[in-house]
């Protein structure tokens, strides 16, 4: 799967492996070697090959190294690839006791539904609307055949609450689909990008940050730290980029539970603390909406096999901006943000937009 | 009866009628932590070690339907519970809770207890912790 994304990338390109500069590999459970092994499989060059690993940002972050080679002057085309198989990876626990550990018990599924019962509890938010958000992005798959989960039919907030319940208030078609797959993109210079031809976007933000103690910080078994880590590389990027929320077209975030997406409305800046709720009941959020996020699915239902998934939300906001995206198309879509967060944690946004 | 992770809590001893939880405290910024800490993580100077007190306040939870927790089978409660303690110090706690989810609310007082979860390889029993809804 990472070949294929490679080669296809490279194909979109419009360049061979040969001029690829510098190679990041993203992935979480492969073997110790296996991103040298798979640049073998492009081309043996010469290249710097490096290995990325982030958690759940894991593609983001090898895009964010591949920005940072070509903005930094190292080389003028580099490339990040990402490819996973989480139905293969072990859990987050360290403890190393065969699951008897105080780290073993939480699961990714389990800390993200405590993020929405207190949700419920401060804000009143209820089941319905993370139903919502869950159908929402279910049916925005429906219109990508590159979607890991495609129904058959339009979802409704009845049918995800009736799925099988995993962790209260969460359900199984409100959890993130968990498979394998690959993604790619080649990042080059404003020369190179102008003798290639084509639509160019541009990356106008790369931010990554990870914790700042917070009241209540949690040390062991957070999967996400506190939400200030969202607020705050989002302001980072906003400021690199000299736009604020307002000037965004369409948003792709780590949307492996709706809890998530639901608060990233308001830590991202797109509505006002304690708001985003009303986004979801208005349908701002939804393609045809003011601020569509998950355009193609997101975690959701595109589908989160590990290290390709910063990678595939880089890919989707690419074909918004060349307007590309098909039946799912933002109209006039001009400017794109990618957030994704890390277990442990890390939080990576990219912000790209049409030149 | 041995702890699972004796790094971050210990037993009762006599006269005590709950475990205590293993943390950090650091003068310079007034904060505990726990697990321990190796340093202040805000302000890098020195910490101490400290046991936690055993009652707090419940911030979250959840009831996850799994019939496993590693190597323990609920059979048929179908499911365990985890949450989010507020301890007095400051310090977030995540660990299970005992019962099932209409035997507390967020904010309920609750206390640390001791969870049996199997045996060594001498067969001794093996204790982990939870909280439990105080009455």
């Amino acid at each position: 799967m990472g070949y294929v994304a490679g080669v296809a990338a490279l194909d979109d390109a419009g360049i061979d492996f040969p001029e690829v500069g510098a190679l990041y590999n993203g992935y979480i459970g492969g073997g110790i070697t296996a991103g040298v092994h798979l640049a073998k499989e492009l081309g043996l060059t010469g290249l710097p090959v490096t290995h990325v690993e982030n958690a759940s940002a894991t593609g983001s972050s090898a895009f964010g190294e591949a920005v940072h080679a070509v903005a930094g002057g190292r080389v003028d085309v580099a490339m990040a690839l990402g490819f996973d198989d989480m139905n293969r990876m072990g859990g987050l626990g360290r403890s190393g006791r065969g699951g008897l550990g105080a780290e073993d018990v939480m699961l990714p599924a389990a800390f993200f539904a405590m993020w929405a019962t207190r949700r419920m509890h401060e804000v009143g938010t209820t089941v319905e609307t993370f139903a919502a958000i869950a159908a929402k992005n279910w049916n925005h798959a429906r219109q990508n055949p590159m979607a890991q989960r495609r129904a058959d039919h339009e979802m409704t907030v009845e049918e995800v609450l009736a799925s099988t319940m995993i962790s209260y208030p969460h359900t199984s078609t409100m959890a993130c689909a968990a498979g394998g797959g690959g993604a790619a993109a080649v990042v080059a210079s404003e020369d190179v990008a102008r003798r290639l031809g084509g639509p160019m976007i541009e990356v106008v933000a790369s931010q990554q940050r990870s914790e700042t103690y917070t009241d209540g910080h949690v040390f062991l078994g957070a999967v996400i730290g506190p939400a200030q880590m969202t607020r705050d590389t989002a302001a980072d990027a906003y400021e690199q980029a000299g736009l604020g929320p307002r000037d965004l077209d369409l948003v792709q975030v780590h949307d492996a539970f709706p809890i998530e997406e639901l608060v990233y409305y308001e830590l991202l800046g797109i509505c006002g603390d304690g708001e985003g709720d009303k986004l979801v009941v208005t349908g701002e959020t939804s393609l045809g909406g003011r601020i569509p996020f998950s355009t193609d699915g997101g975690l959701t239902a595109r589908g989160h096999p590990g290290g390709p998934t910063g990678l595939a939300q880089i890919h989707e906001t690419v074909l918004q901006l060349r307007g590309g995206a098909g039946p799912r198309q933002v109209e006039e879509a001009r400017t794109g943000l990618c957030h994704m967060a890390g277990a442990g944690s890390v939080c990576v946004v990219h912000i790209l937009q049409r030149a | 009866m041995p702890a699972t992770d004796p790094h971050l809590f210990r037993l009762p001893v006599e006269g005590e009628d709950r475990p205590r939880l293993l943390g950090s405290y650091a003068p310079r910024s007034d904060l505990h932590f726990w697990p321990r800490r190796k340093r202040c993580p805000v302000t890098r100077t020195p910490v101490q070690d400290v046991e936690l007190g055993p009652i707090g306040s419940l911030y979250a939870w959840t009831f996850l339907h799994v019939p496993r927790m590693g190597k323990v089978s609920f059979g048929d409660a179908g499911g365990y519970a985890v949450g989010q303690v507020d301890l007095p110090e400051g310090v977030r706690v995540q660990a299970p809770l005992m019962g099932s989810q209409q035997d507390w609310s967020i904010g309920d007082e609750m206390g640390l207890t001791l969870f049996p979860v199997g045996t060594d390889d001498d067969g001794h029993e093996l204790v982990t912790f939870r909280f439990e809804v105080v009455r």
